[in-house]
């Protein structure tokens, strides 16, 4: 190993509130030397942004560093004043932090922005630092960067801004970047191209990398080593093959095993850890993870354990009772043989057995409830059918406010979902997943098309009518702290659907109620709380309750997960595949994340600025994927295994989303196609079939249609 | 831009022709015959009729309507028969003197409550702080009149200090060198505006010290005076805008508690005086212009604000 830059010793943060005092970071150690990534991965809450921020001394109000020492090339950063330190931050260490909206002056413009570090740390002239300035910007990927200075961050995308963000931070040639969740808020695409971006600056520039994350797949790809930290401890550090391969601590067993894989087989329940970290104002004493670990025992909950080295250099952890390797996982077999362009799933991973002992088995659930609901008469209708649907809205300008143009969220889309099937919607940010989610319970009006229940088109439906539909048509929303009035008790939440509705009397409403709680996992007592009085996983189960109480035929899930920690995120998914059977539920569930899709869904249709490309079977979708853009999103999903990510060098899908103004002609996709030709530009793609019930739109398919309908298919398929 | 600004003068004229229209059927109404309320009781009704014809007001409604209009248009509004003059120099006389109370005030209370609501920000619940709180706080829950009495009280009565009584300048330059005499009620208004604007700039810059790039600013090593003068201030003070430019109709209604409490010639003491001699052209041009200023206050806010804002400027 290089010369360390960084090192970290011992160090404890507190942070004192008004009555109490969080332990945020409790004796923590660890070193990364030049050209080095280090990983610090961990649930929200655990300590790892507290981590860089002791680092930086940055700490929020009430924070400050208890014992401990932090050397940036030997030189030590603690005992600093803070006018020493000063000359330090930007210069020496640099930061990103997650939100690129908010991380940038609105009111400066970005070539200020970037040179103002410059001019603080370097003695050089305003023009020379707007110089510089432009010269970071190249950097990251500006193109004419100098003509950009003058802009404001509001005239960026959020992939553009965490660019610029970056260009600061490097401005200075920093010896470390502590790089705060800097993907987190983007686009999966967008996020491969900024953390190529990172890598191949941190390459150039020799710098030291604290890669601070919660996300599994990310570390796997780009740390070259892992911290694992649980309440403000770290419980296993090792290089990241071995960590992933060889972990010990079953913290990191079980936060592996809770993530949904893109080769999960979907019939298995998820691991989920039980319960949710603990409050650091009172640690428990002994092993922090004891209270929520399958292994633990008296030991574990009075003494707590040390790190302690392996056999393996650089790799520790600390576990009286350590587990050996990643838990078992029962990996879905593939039916088809057929080629296909995207980096296969990997087999499953070596399972030791005691790691299978500690997940407790997963038990195989009952086959989908499509199957038992499908016995219903249904006259060979579908249960949901969304007929060439369009959502434009109008941008106005001018005096006199006249339409000048027209947003097209979302253009011309169909498909159909069965009764007790999942269908999942998968497309970037602003691809018009979300309004098509509302489409459909009629939170929003159609243009154009229909969108149908049980054959009965409920956009032609009145006000009155459309009320008694919207029993049938739920939803379940992506923030569960926003979704809940904060001044209503749970109990009045629950209820409220069935008052508007007049369904059932205030007794049996209560019944409902109680029952739905107890189903949810949560106790009855929680009818006369307030929504923040729960956690995050709690408030998306009551969300889940609310979608449920009017007992509806439809539930739109959108982003369900999303804002949730990885160990609550599987206990949220299990709990929605359990009650889909409960109540042969029909679920339309939307969401960036390709593996929580996969999950939850039968059948897939991807979206592309308004437009469906492709639609099929998860398994047509996610092993045979005909449209470059579906091949493009699932090769860069980032996946937690390194043997994959780290095969993934190359960028799949280039560019940013266009604007949904003035989408590209004929293909949408073709300005970040790698296959397209002139055709592409003249001619939209018609929706072919490839496959029984697997149709995309694409002029060059990356498969042969089943049978070529027309002419151009037929020269273009080459 | 342009656009936008057009749009918005357009607007604005409509709102002040809705504002015309209504003082127009409030004057109708409190008046419906005024040949009536200005000869007086004893007028015999032909001489009341003939005035009524004499004047217009026995023409239809629209077409009063249409007149009064007119007169506005050319600055004609309306004639107090209760002074024998003309409104619109009643209110030349006294607007000048209005003007100079409250905008006096609310640039001395901005160039208070602006540093000290950002301070308190970023001291927040520092000893300073919470003494700034308590004693804004005071301020803004008394009644202005009361706090105007307190300040005669101490500063006229006990210590002699300052004058209780404003200026009795009817010409302006005398008006404004005589600061000690206008040190009362400026400082009246200035204090209890102080106490609201402080709380307001002390909670939006509390909101943009929360935002990241206060936090990315300190990362750069940026010394706790620039990220304060360069980052925190100006977005700090953009909600500030809106507020100010709202308060543009107290400077040009001019105030009426503070003129009546120190007896200052002015729109406020105006206002109060027809209002008790039932001097009701006076009161109702009084309100139509009230009502315009606050129209012109908000439009006002709103272009600082495009200028002021990147985000409102380019897009």
């Amino acid at each position: 190993m290089s010369v360390p830059i960084l090192e970290v010793e011992s160090l404890s943060t507190e942070i004192q509130l008004s009555r109490s005092v969080v332990h945020a970071v409790g004796d923590v150690s660890f070193s990364i030397g030049e050209g080095e990534t280090l990983g610090l991965v961990g649930e929200s809450g655990c300590g790892k942004s507290i981590t860089g921020l002791s680092i930086m001394r940055l700490l929020p109000n009430g924070g400050h560093i208890t014992s401990g020492a932090i050397r940036l090339a030997g030189r030590e950063l603690v005992k600093l004043k803070e006018r020493e330190m000063r000359s330090v931050r930007g210069n020496e260490v640099a930061m990103v932090f997650q939100d690129s909206m908010t991380s940038l002056n609105p009111t400066m413009p970005i070539g200020r922005q970037i040179s103002e570090q410059i001019r603080r740390h370097r003695s050089v002239t305003k023009k020379e630092a707007l110089r510089q300035a432009a010269d970071s910007l190249s950097l990251v990927g500006f193109p004419r960067s100098d003509e950009r200075l003058g802009d404001y961050p509001h005239q960026f995308s959020g992939g553009q801004r965490q660019r610029i963000m970056i260009a600061i931070a490097l401005s200075c040639e920093p010896k470390l970047l502590i790089a705060d969740e800097p993907t987190t808020a983007l686009d999966v695409t967008i996020q491969a191209q900024i953390l190529g971006l990172l890598d191949d600056l941190k390459e150039r520039l020799g710098m030291a990398v604290l890669l601070v994350t919660h996300d599994m797949g990310v570390v796997a790809g780009r740390a070259d080593r892992v911290n694992v930290m649980y309440a403000g401890r770290i419980v296993e550090t090792a290089p990241t093959v071995e960590l992933f391969r060889h972990m010990h601590h079953p913290y990191t067993q079980a936060l592996l095993a809770s993530i949904p894989l893109l080769s999960q087989d979907r019939a298995e329940r998820l691991f989920s850890i039980p319960g949710i970290p603990p409050d650091l104002t009172t640690p428990p004493p002994g092993c922090r993870f004891a209270p929520r670990c399958s292994r633990a025992t008296d030991r574990c909950r009075e003494e707590e354990p040390t790190l302690q080295p392996t056999e393996v250099d650089g790799h520790l952890f600390a576990c009286w009772h350590p587990v050996d390797g990643p838990a078992a996982r029962i990996v879905a077999p593939d039916p088809g043989k057929l080629a296909t362009p995207a980096p296969e799933a990997p087999s499953a991973p070596p399972a030791g057995s005691e790691g299978a002992a500690a997940a407790g088995s997963p038990a195989p659930v009952r086959p989908p409830a499509a199957r038992v609901a499908a016995a219903e008469p249904d006259q060979g209708v579908p249960l949901l059918v969304i007929d060439s649907a369009v959502r434009a809205y109008p941008v106005k300008s001018g005096i006199l406010q006249r339409t000048v143009a027209t947003v097209k969220a979302v253009s011309d889309v169909s498909f159909s979902v069965e009764r007790g099937e999942t269908f999942g919607l998968v497309g970037e940010s602003g691809c018009g997943k979300t309004t098509l989610g509302k489409l459909i319970v009629g939170l929003e009006k159609l243009d154009a098309g229909r969108v149908a229940l049980r054959g009965t088109d409920i956009s032609k439906l009145s006000a009155r009518e459309l009320r008694s539909f919207r029993r049938d048509l739920q939803m379940m929303f992506q923030d569960p702290i926003a979704s809940l009035d904060p001044r209503m008790r749970v109990g009045a939440i629950l209820r409220e659907p069935m008052r508007v509705q007049g369904v059932g009397t205030a007794a049996s409403q209560r019944a409902v109620i109680t029952d739905l709680l107890s189903e949810v996992g949560l106790p009855a007592t929680a009818i006369e709380r307030f929504p923040h009085e729960f956690s995050g996983g709690q408030r998306q189960r009551i969300g889940l309750a609310r979608a449920l109480t009017l007992n509806p035929q439809v539930v739109v899930a959108d982003e369900p997960v999303s804002a949730l920690d990885v160990s609550i995120r599987s206990q949220v998914l299990n709990l929605m595949k359990r009650l889909q059977q409960v109540h042969s539920l029909t679920y339309v569930v939307i969401s960036h994340d390709l593996a929580v899709v996969k999950y939850l869904s039968d059948r897939i249709g991807v979206m592309y600025l308004g437009k469906l490309v492709e639609v099929g079977s998860v398994d047509d979708v996610y092993r045979r994927p005909v449209h470059h853009y579906t091949a493009g999103l699932i090769a860069t999903a980032p996946e937690p295994d390194p043997t994959i990510e780290k095969s993934k060098r190359k960028v799949a899908i280039k560019g940013e989303l266009p604007s949904p103004i003035n989408p590209p002609s004929g293909c949408r996709f073709r300005t970040r196609c790698p296959a397209a030709q002139e055709l592409c530009a003249e001619q939209e793609p018609p929706m072919r079939a490839f496959h029984d019930g697997h149709l995309a739109a694409c002029h060059f398919p990356l498969q042969e249609p089943m049978r070529p309908a027309d002419k151009e298919a037929q020269t273009a398929s080459v | 831009m342009t656009a936008y600004l057009i749009r918005r003068v357009f607007i604005s004229l409509i709102v002040i022709l809705g504002i015309s229209l209504l003082t127009f059927v409030m004057t109708h109404w409190i008046a419906p015959n005024p040949g009536r309320a200005v000869l007086g009781l004893k007028a015999s009704p032909a001489a009341v009729a003939a005035w009524n014809r004499a004047h217009g007001y026995d023409n239809p409604v629209w077409a009063q309507y249409w007149g009064y209009l007119w007169k506005l248009l050319h600055g004609n509004l309306g004639y107090s028969y209760k002074l024998n003059q003309s409104v619109a120099s009643l209110i030349a006389e006294n607007a000048p003197h209005s003007l100079w109370l409250s905008g006096s005030s609310v640039v001395l209370s901005i160039l208070i409550a602006i540093p000290l609501g950002i301070f308190q920000a970023v001291k927040r619940n520092s000893v300073a702080d919470q003494t700034a709180t308590a004693v804004a706080f005071t301020a803004y829950s008394m009644p202005q009149n009361f706090l105007g009495i307190l300040l005669i009280g101490w500063l006229a009565i006990t210590w002699h200090i300052f004058p209780a009584e404003a200026s009795q300048s009817e010409k302006i330059i005398p008006y404004i060198l005589a600061w000690r005499a206008n040190f009362l009620p400026i400082a009246t208004l200035t204090i209890t505006a102080v106490a609201g604007y402080s709380r307001y700039q002390r909670s939006a810059a509390l909101d943009s010290l929360a935002q990241e790039y206060i936090r990315l600013a300190r990362a750069k090593g940026l010394t706790e005076r620039a990220v304060l003068f360069r980052h925190l201030t100006r977005n700090a003070i953009l909600p500030m805008v809106t507020l100010i430019g709202l308060s543009i109709p107290v400077l040009l209604g001019g105030n009426l508690i503070v003129e009546d409490l120190f007896n200052s010639h002015g729109l406020g003491l105006l206002f109060f005086n027809s209002l008790s001699n039932e001097d009701f052209p006076t009161v109702i041009a009084l309100t139509l212009i009230a009502g315009i200023a606050t129209v012109v206050g908000n439009f006002v806010a709103d272009v600082a604000l495009t200028v002021a804002d990147p985000r409102i400027r380019i897009s």
